[in-house]
């Protein structure tokens, strides 16, 4: 595979790898025919990344199916790690970078054990990068955006200009919707010591909204950390951002989608069973993990379900696209294998969580983070620990990826 | 004990902001006193504070455009509250182009501060931002603990040169020592000196000017018959006199300090209706 990153891509490139940073320390590099997928995931599993860069966002992109022989399992085409520390200082200063390098070029051999990043600077400077990189199980996280009976739609400015008004230090966040307002507010443990704790709560209005559908009132807590990289990079692509979500416990999906790339951030929300002060509706039971569809089929499927549900307070902006639902479920499927994770959530790791991990999950309820996604299929369609399903079609190819081998780092 | 306040415009509120951040520099946590008419941030000179203390007083009717307040008892018509200062000024910080912002005493899960900034937004309706400052109620009992602290006897009064080159000195000066003597004479000459075992430094600032003091005192009415060129001299904590420079961000209309020989240094910023004191004692 080989590609060239033109000048002009180069910041919106540079911000996604430091948004997927944010999430951890690995990511898998998987150029796949139709474009380059960037994922990662975070040890506690409740955190997910994804971006594509379809070919067109490249001035050049190639990739041919090479077979090799692999002395390991007969896998098929196999996407590769790499620590994110070797490739940060590949983009670091991302603003200055624009104006210094010509283009970029990310190239695998097959013949050779490394992924060359190579950026061509000006006044003739060469600046070539050799990692070496891990192979490793594909990955991909299992969430149907378009089952989320909410959905909002906004300029990444708005989400910049309310997460500014929170500490850098604030670790997580409660958004909070009903039909009429939203609230993003500070999240704060029962045991915090109020009387030291400043609280910041902001409120906006549905009108500010490209796109607000609310489904069913809920209130959702997630990690600011790991979403301001995306925030950040959605401000460099200039793309707007969608919200996908449910009730608390279930996930929260933020994506940005252009002709030239797609990104998925998806969190995992806490959920407290004691948790119910705010909401009209009972105690956010976690939804057990069915191994069947019906888990995910409530009665609030029928509320995603084009947007004639009375009960959706509904409102868009005349010249946006269509349902935001459809746009996703093209290309999603519900796979339905779901596996408790082990949950390393610190203070709050509980018994539940180890029962539930591997495996089918039981009912078992989740206390705290939910971890989402991960359903487990691997290409030998047996349930098994870290190979998972693919959503994007592409990587369902059977075309082999020429086994690289590791080598020098230079 | 109620307290609401409103300020509407944005000079006012920047202004107000700008104090916020100065005092934010100064104490990590301090005292808000509320009486009808005035607002007072001090910082009593406790050990913990290093010695330091600090009265900062403005007229709200200068700031705010809506201000009601209701002390402990109609004949202690005062509220005093303990808080961080950098919660305030972080709290302010995002309130640039804001429409409103609103500041009213609560009770939540604790006594708050609740600072509401009603920012324009694309919609019709404002986005409003509040943030819940956490506060101590400072009990009646110990009122006393801060009171104003007075004018000390001191031995010179001289005009601050700009501010701005004595923070540049003082800076570049405090990587080398911790402490720096500040001597100033009748004829407005004043001295920053420090000393190390390698090297030793003395900035001279002439013809600052000394402030005349209305003197009732009979020992200020001395001062005619003291040595005019005699330096009185006082050495003090740099950090604590580079957090006071630091945190200056707008020229003081007057600023001068007094020096109390091996006592103590009395700082006084005035800026249109804000006052600011700030004592730093010296180090024995």
């Amino acid at each position: 595979m080989k590609c060239v990153i033109g000048a002009a891509q180069l910041r919106v490139f540079g911000r996604a790898i430091h948004a997927i940073a944010r999430i951890s320390d690995e990511f898998w590099f998987d150029p796949v025919e139709k474009g380059l997928a960037l994922r990662s995931v975070n040890s506690s599993r409740s955190a997910y990344a994804c971006v594509f860069f379809s070919s067109m966002f490249f001035q050049h992109y190639c990739w041919t199916a090479v077979s090799q022989p692999c002395h390991k399992e007969q896998q098929l085409s196999l996407p590769c790690k790499l620590i994110i520390k070797s490739v940060l200082p590949v983009f670091r200063c991302v603003n200055v970078l624009e104006r210094n390098v010509e283009r970029c070029s990310i190239s695998t051999n097959p013949s050779e054990h490394h992924i060359t990043f190579q950026l061509l600077c000006r006044h003739g400077l060469v600046k070539t990068y050799n990692l070496t990189f891990q192979e490793c199980d594909p990955l991909q996280a299992v969430f149907a955006k378009h089952m989320c009976p909410n959905i909002l739609k906004v300029h990444s400015r708005l989400l910049a200009d309310v997460m500014i008004h929170f500490p850098t230090s604030q670790e997580e966040i409660t958004l909070s919707v009903t039909p009429v307002k939203v609230c993003f507010k500070s999240y704060t443990e029962e045991d915090t010591d109020f009387s030291r704790t400043m609280l910041t709560e902001i409120q906006l209005s549905p009108e500010e909204f490209d796109y607000f559908q609310v489904g069913v009132d809920s209130e959702v807590t997630f990690c600011l950390k790991e979403l301001r990289g995306l925030l950040a990079f959605s401000e460099a692509a200039s793309v707007p951002v969608s919200i996908h979500f449910d009730r608390c416990g279930k996930p929260i999906a933020f994506s940005i989608e252009d002709l030239l790339l797609e990104a998925s951030f998806i969190l995992a929300t806490l959920c407290e069973a004691e948790k119910e002060a705010a909401s009209p509706e009972p105690a956010c039971c976690p939804q057990p993990w069915h191994s069947s569809r019906t888990g995910m089929d409530n009665p609030d499927q029928t509320s995603m379900d084009g947007a004639s549900n009375a009960d959706t307070a509904t409102s868009k902006k005349p010249q946006q696209k269509g349902n935001a639902p459809s746009m996703n479920s093209a290309k999603e499927e519900v796979k339905n294998i779901p596996r408790g994770p082990e949950r390393d959530v610190p203070g709050r790791a509980g018994a539940a969580m180890a029962e539930a991990a591997a495996g089918e999950a039981t009912e078992a309820p989740y206390e705290k983070f939910h971890s989402l996604f991960f359903g487990a299929v691997s290409y030998k369609k047996e349930a098994i620990g870290d190979t998972f399903q693919s959503l994007v079609t592409a990587s369902d190819t059977e075309e082999e990826f020429g086994a690289l081998q590791s080598s020098q780092v230079l | 004990m109620r307290f609401r306040a409103k300020i509407v415009d944005l000079a006012c509120l920047n202004h107000f902001s700008r104090i916020i951040n100065t005092i934010a520099k100064l104490a990590k946590t301090c005292i808000l006193r509320l009486t009808v008419c005035k607002l007072y941030f001090i910082l009593s000179d406790k050990v913990a504070n290093g010695g330091a203390s600090m009265w900062c007083e403005l007229s709200q009717g200068n700031f705010f455009d809506e201000f009601q307040m209701e002390g402990v008892a109609a004949e202690h018509n005062e509220i005093y509250l303990e808080l961080v200062p950098e919660n305030l000024s972080r709290a302010l910080k995002t309130a640039q182009n804001a429409k409103a912002v609103k500041i009213k005493l609560t009770n939540k899960h604790c006594p708050c501060l609740s600072v509401a900034v009603e920012l324009p937004s694309l919609s019709s309706s404002s986005r409003i931002v509040t943030h819940d400052i956490p506060v101590g109620v400072i009990p009646r009992r110990m009122w006393n603990d801060f009171r104003e602290p007075s004018v000390p006897d001191f031995d010179v009064s001289i005009y601050l040169p700009a501010l701005k080159t004595m923070k540049s000195v003082v800076d570049r000066m405090k990587n080398l020592s911790n402490f720096i003597v500040i001597e100033a004479n009748l004829s407005g000459e004043m001295n920053l000196k420090i000393e190390t075992d390698l090297v030793s430094i003395t900035t001279h600032f002439k013809d600052l000017g000394n402030p005349p003091w209305a003197s009732e005192d009979d020992c200020q009415s001395n001062t005619q018959a003291r040595d005019l060129e005699s330096m009185a001299e006082a050495c003090i904590d740099i950090k604590k006199l580079q957090q006071l420079l630091a945190g200056q961000q707008v020229n003081p209309t007057k600023a001068l300090c007094n020096i109390v020989r091996k006592r103590i240094v009395h700082f006084i910023l005035l800026h249109e209706e804000v006052s600011l004191q700030y004592f730093i004692p010296a180090i024995a």
